[in-house]
């Protein structure tokens, strides 16, 4: 699994699609009111589900887990969220700090960690 | 030689940008392009404090708050261009004193910035990475970072030398740096 991580507009989608031969039909774009399609190699924006998973009570690395195991070939791209101002409200500040524990989670898992810097990959791991 | 510079505020992008253009003129023609429209006695006399503090590092200030390639026409394209910063460029094309917004301001911005480049001797370029956070913006708040943001990637495209600043230390993201 690989886990590609930068700000918002920095050419995370592009680079993985590019990088890892994936279609459109791979990606899953997720957001905070569906369950994803864990069916699929590239989940996109992981923040979003991860904040779905807040809603639900849910933990987000249990099922993220398993689509793990089932593709090693996976790739989970998320936004860098982390770098603002504490957010003043409570639901925001939950979601930052459980999508931060998700980020690490994920690259500690992840055999590859690229970072996007204006459109340029960065390799942490 | 071009050099593409971002990261966050107040983390040494400017002097680092500074140093780097002074370093390329190698002597020759130094200009800082001025992007910054003032409002009011303050922002005049931080202005002209700035001018003198750059005087003395060898810039040449050009007034250039919009329309980049303007500048080509003040100034002798075989020289060194500081352009800081294309946030403040950004800003000034998009949001507009009448209030109105042009929503084309980036990718013209864009285009020119890429044209200018290619046009002059040495381009040091400072932007700022406004792109990692929670909060949510209201419409035209997110069409800007998205607008700075296709500016940044076109820039770091045509660039030789793509850098970060954090915390006054510097990483390469492509090239090499020039010092």
């Amino acid at each position: 699994m690989y886990l590609i991580i930068g700000g918002a507009y920095q050419g995370k989608m592009e680079y993985a699609a590019q990088r890892f031969g994936l279609s459109e039909e791979d990606i899953y774009v997720c957001t905070d009111d569906h369950e994803p399609d864990f069916s699929r190699r590239c989940l996109h924006h992981v923040e979003r589900y991860v904040r779905f998973c807040l809603k639900k009570g849910a933990d987000p690395a249990e099922k993220l887990e398993k689509w793990s195991v089932s593709h090693g070939d996976g790739v989970l791209i998320c936004e860098d969220i982390f770098c603002g101002v504490v957010p003043t409200d409570e639901e925001t500040r939950a979601w930052r700090e459980a999508a931060g524990r998700c980020a690490a989670w994920a690259a500690g898992k992840a055999e590859g960690v690229v970072r996007l810097f204006c459109g340029l990959p960065q390799v942490l791991k | 030689m071009r050099v593409f510079i971002s990261g966050g505020v107040k983390n040494g992008k400017s002097s680092h940008a500074q140093n780097i253009a002074k370093k390329l003129s190698g002597g020759g023609p130094l200009y800082y392009v001025a992007t910054m429209i003032p409002h009011d006695d303050e922002d005049y006399r931080r202005i002209s404090r700035h001018i003198k503090e750059r005087e003395g590092m060898g810039f040449e200030t050009i007034e250039c708050p919009r329309d980049i390639l303007k500048c080509l026409e003040k100034a002798k394209p075989e020289g060194v261009f500081l352009l800081d910063s294309t946030t403040a460029l950004l800003s000034n094309e998009m949001f507009l004193e009448d209030g109105e917004i042009n929503h084309d301001a980036a990718d013209k911005i864009a285009k020119e910035l890429v044209r200018f480049a290619e046009s002059i001797g040495g381009f040091v370029a400072v932007s700022d990475a406004i792109y990692s956070d929670a909060a949510e913006y209201e419409a035209l708040t997110e069409e800007y970072r998205k607008g700075l943001a296709s500016i940044d990637r076109a820039l770091a495209g045509c660039c030789d030398t793509v850098l970060e600043i954090c915390c006054g230390t510097v990483f390469c993201h492509k090239g090499e740096f020039p010092i």
